[in-house]
């Protein structure tokens, strides 16, 4: 056996040296925080020489993103350019993938190059140093001319360009030909139409709504304030904000829909669960105010009543212009921590903007293009729909695309409204109390976590 | 310890000494309990049903009575879905089903028999740091586990999930109990006086001994690794490593708002029927054990 | 040398200084070595991150301006933060109904699988087991179907009765539905804890009894549960620190009721979502010490209470 006993205190002293060693000699080694990679010059351009160089260096790249079978369209980038290798992972959808690539840029290790980063978000990286590369010198001059105005402005902001977009979401209405017929509505065309449409539906349907006001769905309540003109937004890339949720526009826009819910015009289920689905399925609402990327989901969700649906504009405030707003879409951005910032901007650049690739986004994976030579594309437009009774869906988005008015900025902590949303207004909604008073409480919290967190509330 | 010492070997513990007499069976006993065995099964037998039902069906169907027979295809999708990664996620549940639960229920083992065994100087302190680690919330823990595995960059490893799940406080505490029981310390004196090392006592005698109230811990930590839903869900990032659970949760998120949704529930529902199975059937296998283990823990506390 | 005749080897006792005896070392040596692997990850998986965590309590983050060191600002903040102290009320609440009724009911079973007078016995215990095993994620999955307002099984008997879907999630019938879910997967865990305690007690204990002519049932009561108080106290403080790190199950009924689960329904829950949502690790920190200074009182009550009423009887 062992010669020199194992003594307690050699116990003690071999734990405490074994298990505090590994985190400390590991945590003196890893760097701390993000210290970004040397930053190229934001103003000018990256010659196209340098650009060529790196696409023709052996490189590995990790793409954060969660759209389904992107790899069709990065094997198109890695075709293109063989020296280039592309690890695509799928971290989660939504609020997961942010919350791992924050604690990964914090951290400094693990992030990837290339995220995907929808537009709501685009502000949060961009905080204090800012996460995000600035695309500016790697992207080509003309790039803006491949966009309709108000998606530029969604990722052209406060001095920079931070992401190449992807996909949109302009919002419009789908609704139950065969449901509103048989209740003798015609699709309304303004929102006065709409809630007095939404009285006689429910008079003459007891167990069916016009429509649902969901009380956990912020990006769609945004939405509705973004078309009616409210821009409850704005940071300007440092340290100011603006918090205004409570505007008067604002306030008519909330009420409106809260006095649908209260009234028992509409409904104020759950969204996007199994029950929510059930009623989908089984005629429980009888329009559907939803983004571009509705129709596809909805057709996978709702199979059973295909041939049923058309897809229209939403309701107008006024009448005499159709003015449309738009919920979701992402963008792919260059992490400034990437090592290879050159590559990881041509990887974002070609899978958005080269022609096939785009087209296939459209195409196979339906989501709904940013780019004008595709919303013009026949290939895209021209397609016809079975669920929606041979509509030609894409084109009516495409032209509701054309009217999402510009300008809608986003705060640099959405997380947080978001998930406040569902306690505030969103709650409001649920229990059918007041929304307006709902609204304020959201402006509130959010202006009180601005000050909290240290920003000047303008 | 306790006053109450039998010679009840433990593999035996199923009849603890003379069974008397066959006694009447009580019909309102049996049906309550049948009854309440329904609740138990009710919300399986929903998910059986609905895993043969296709999307389209699940939704406009009544969820506890059959509609079109659709499973294999479901399961066909199950197993083939994003190039079979469920395949991959099934796999790594059992690697670190295995792993972490033999690892988890030998080191308790050994401590056990040490704790029990020797009383050695530092062992009632130890001892008691241990079981107070039993009331640490692990929501205390997982978070700053996390951000020190991020700084000794060991984040989306297999470790990162293996290593926080070995330490199992409570099984330290079962084994000890069941060391003191099961272990008589004669033995372990013969085996001095044969000149033998204590490891190899440990080894030879100790561990044989054990062996019951061993598996009881491996099975504990078999299912808690199974069922792991947070700790993997922070460690890890790539899909390849994830265990069931994540997989599922993560497949089920795609269908939320937002561009990018997929209405994957068929998929979700029955790749969770597939994913029980395997727990149900260790179960069967090692239920004998269940008991034997767990009387002498449970007893002398 | 010390002699190895007897079974407990006992120190001698020399006439000089006392020296711990070359055997007794190799022994203690032995013992160190044995628990040594387990001691080492146990420092480090859970004694550093709790320091750590500590340390990190101490700070506070801000999205302008970084990391500052801010002392018990953050428990003073959290002794003050409706939302914690709302879910610590609201896991009192769930301790003090579901956990009695959890216990007593794995109790039952546990009794009738015991008394002998079933059939079906075997069958019956592994399905009551079987919910343990299916993980929470599945669980919701599947009570989410069960609870559903419209198409849910017990909403349609209700409907067809005439009356609206059952409350399932109402603020206060969430906590039931919750409660339930719990219930659903630990009673058969619970049961089996107490029926092995059960299977150990000798049967000459109660055959007496027996022969005395007792039923089964006071058998039961003034026998067989005394016996085996040790593994109820222990099922009751498990099931006490199991109730306050509450996680799976308000996380993913979130999707089905988020405005009545919303961030905070339980601490664990609310701690998690400070931490990933507001990525602010150091509030997060302090709330999980708060919930687990919690969590230890409670047990010493439970304990103490026990230990107070062990020694009336």
């Amino acid at each position: 056996m062992s010669a020199t006993p194992f003594t307690r205190r050699k116990f003690l002293i071999s734990t405490a040296a074994a298990a505090s060693s590994a985190w400390f000699l590991a945590a003196c080694s890893s760097n701390e925080g993000s210290a970004p990679a040397a930053a190229a010059p934001s103003a000018s351009t990256v010659p196209q020489s340098e650009i060529d160089k790196a696409l023709d260096t052996e490189t590995t790249l990790t793409f954060w993103t969660w759209v389904p079978d992107i790899t069709n369209e990065v094997k198109l980038f890695t075709t293109k350019y063989p020296k280039m290798k592309v690890n695509v992972v799928n971290v989660g959808q939504g609020a997961p993938h942010y919350q791992k690539l924050r604690t990964a840029i914090q951290s400094g290790q693990g992030a990837p190059d290339v995220a995907q980063v929808e537009f709501q978000f685009i502000n949060s990286f961009t905080l204090g140093d800012g996460s995000l590369l600035d695309l500016t010198p790697y992207a080509p001059a003309a790039l803006k001319d491949n966009y309709p105005d108000w998606v530029w402005s969604q990722v052209n902001t406060n001095g920079g360009l931070w992401g190449i977009p992807q996909d949109t979401g302009p919002m419009g209405l789908l609704y139950r030909e065969d449901l509103l017929s048989a209740a003798g509505i015609e699709a309304p065309k303004t929102y006065d139409d709409f809630a007095a449409a939404a009285a006689t539906y429910h008079s003459k349907n007891p167990k069916s709504y016009l429509v649902n006001v969901a009380p956990n769905q912020p990006g769609q309540i945004i939405a509705y304030l973004w078309q009616a003109g409210v821009r409850p937004f704005s940071f300007d890339g440092k340290q100011t904000v603006n918090v205004d949720l409570a505007s008067d526009q604002a306030k008519t826009v909330v009420k409106f829909w809260g006095d649908l819910v209260t009234s028992g015009g509409a409904s104020n289920d759950a969204d996007f669960n199994d029950s929510w689905y059930q009623g989908l399925n089984n005629g429980k609402w009888a329009t559907l105010p939803i983004a571009a990327w509705g129709p596809v989901f909805l057709a996978g969700a709702a199979a059973k009543t295909s041939g049923k649906w058309r897809a229209a504009d939403l309701p107008q405030w006024d009448a005499s212009k159709a003015v449309s707003s738009n919920w979701g879409g992402s963008t792919d951005a260059v992490l400034k921590l990437s090592k290879n910032q050159i590559a990881a901007s041509q990887l974002a650049l070609f899978i958005n903007t080269d022609k096939q690739s785009a087209l296939n986004f459209a195409t196979k994976q339906y989501l709904f293009p940013a780019m004008k030579q595709i919303l013009t594309d026949p290939a895209f437009v021209d397609q016809k729909s079975e669920f929606y009774g041979g509509q030609k869906v894409n084109e009516k988005f495409a032209q509701i695309s054309a009217t999402v008015s510009p300008d809608f900025a986003w705060l640099p902590f959405m997380d947080y409204v978001y998930t406040n949303f569902n306690e505030t207004l969103g709650k409001a909604f649920a229990d059918k109390t007041d929304a307006v008073a709902g609204l304020q409480a959201w402006q509130d919290a959010s202006a009180k976590y601005a000050k909290d967190q240290g920003f000047t509330v303008a | 310890m306790s006053a109450i010492t039998t010679d009840a070997r433990p593999a035996e513990a199923e009849t603890v000494g003379r069974r008397p007499a066959r006694k009447p069976t009580s019909w309102l006993l049996t049906v309550f309990v049948l009854i309440c065995v329904g609740y138990f099964l009710l919300p399986l037998f929903w998910l059986v049903v609905a895993s043969t039902k296709s999307n389209a069906d699940l939704f406009s169907s009544f969820g506890l009575w059959f509609a079109n027979f659709n499973l294999f295809e479901n399961i066909k999708t199950v197993l083939t879905f994003q190039d079979g990664v469920y395949v991959r996620w099934a796999l790594n549940s059992v690697f670190y089903a295995v792993v972490t639960s033999v690892g988890a229920a030998f080191l308790a083992t050994a401590a056990g028999y040490a704790f029990a065994k020797y009383k050695f100087p530092g062992g009632t302190a130890l001892f008691a740091i241990i079981l107070g680690a039993i009331m640490v919330p692990l929501a205390a823990l997982t978070v700053p586990t996390y951000l020190l595995f991020a700084r000794a960059q060991l984040t989306d490893t297999y470790w990162a999930v293996i290593l926080p799940s070995l330490v199992t406080p409570f099984g330290v505490f079962l084994m000890r109990v069941y060391a003191a029981d099961a272990v008589d310390t004669s033995l372990l004196e013969a085996g001095r006086v044969d000149g033998v090392g204590e490891l190899r006592i440990f080894f030879t005698i100790g561990l044989r001994l054990m062996l019951p109230g061993s598996i009881t811990v491996l099975l504990f930590a078999l299912v808690a690794s199974w069922n792991n839903y947070f700790l993997p869900l922070i460690m890890l990032n790539s899909p390849e490593k994830f265990p069931l659970p994540v997989g599922l949760a993560q497949w089920q998120s795609t269908a939320t708002g937002g561009s990018g949704s997929q209405a994957l529930f068929s998929t979700v529902i029955t790749g969770s029927l597939l994913s029980i199975i395997p727990l149900v059937i260790a179960f069967l296998f090692l239920s004998r054990y269940w008991q034997s283990g767990l009387a002498a823990g449970g007893v002398k506390a | 040398m010390s002699t190895l005749v007897d079974s407990e080897p006992t120190t001698a006792v020399p006439t000089r200084q006392p020296r711990v005896s070359a055997s007794k070392r190799r022994q203690y040596g032995a013992a160190y070595v044995l628990v040594l692997p387990f001691f080492v990850i146990f420092v480090a998986m859970i004694i550093v991150p709790l320091v750590y965590s500590g340390y990190l309590s101490l700070f506070k983050k801000r999205l302008i301006g970084g990391t500052s060191f801010a002392g018990f600002e953050n428990y003073i903040r959290a002794l003050q933060d409706p939302l914690f102290l709302t879910g610590v009320g609201r896991m009192a609440i769930f301790l003090v109904i579901q956990v009695p009724i959890m216990i007593a009911l794995s109790l039952f079973f546990a009794l009738a699988l015991d008394s002998g007078m079933m059939r079906l016995a075997k069958f019956s215990r592994l399905a009551i087991f079987i919910p343990y095993a299916v993980p929470g994620v599945v669980a919701t999955l599947m009570w989410g179907y069960l609870y559903g307002p419209d198409f849910g099984p017990f909403a349609q008997v209700t409907k067809a009765l005439g009356f609206g879907p059952p409350p399932f999630f109402t603020p206060i019938g969430m906590l039931f539905s919750i409660m339930n879910i719990v219930s659903w997967a630990f009673i058969g865990y619970n049961m089996i804890l107490i029926y092995a305690a059960l299977r150990s007690i000798p049967t000459e204990l109660y055959e007496a009894a027996r022969v005395d002519g007792a039923s089964e049932a006071r058998i039961a009561w003034s026998i067989k549960i005394p016996a085996i108080r040790p593994a109820l106290l222990l099922t009751v403080i498990f099931s006490v620190i199991g109730t306050f790190q509450l996680f799976t199950e308000p996380k993913l009924m979130f999707s089905l009721a988020p405005n009545v689960i919303g961030t905070a329904w339980s601490p664990n829950l609310y701690a998690y979502n400070i931490s990933f949502v507001n990525q602010d690790a150091n509030y997060a920190a302090a709330l999980a010490f708060l919930l687990g200074i919690v969590i230890m009182i409670v047990s010493y009550v439970v304990q103490l209470t026990n230990q107070r009423r062990e020694r009336r009887s």
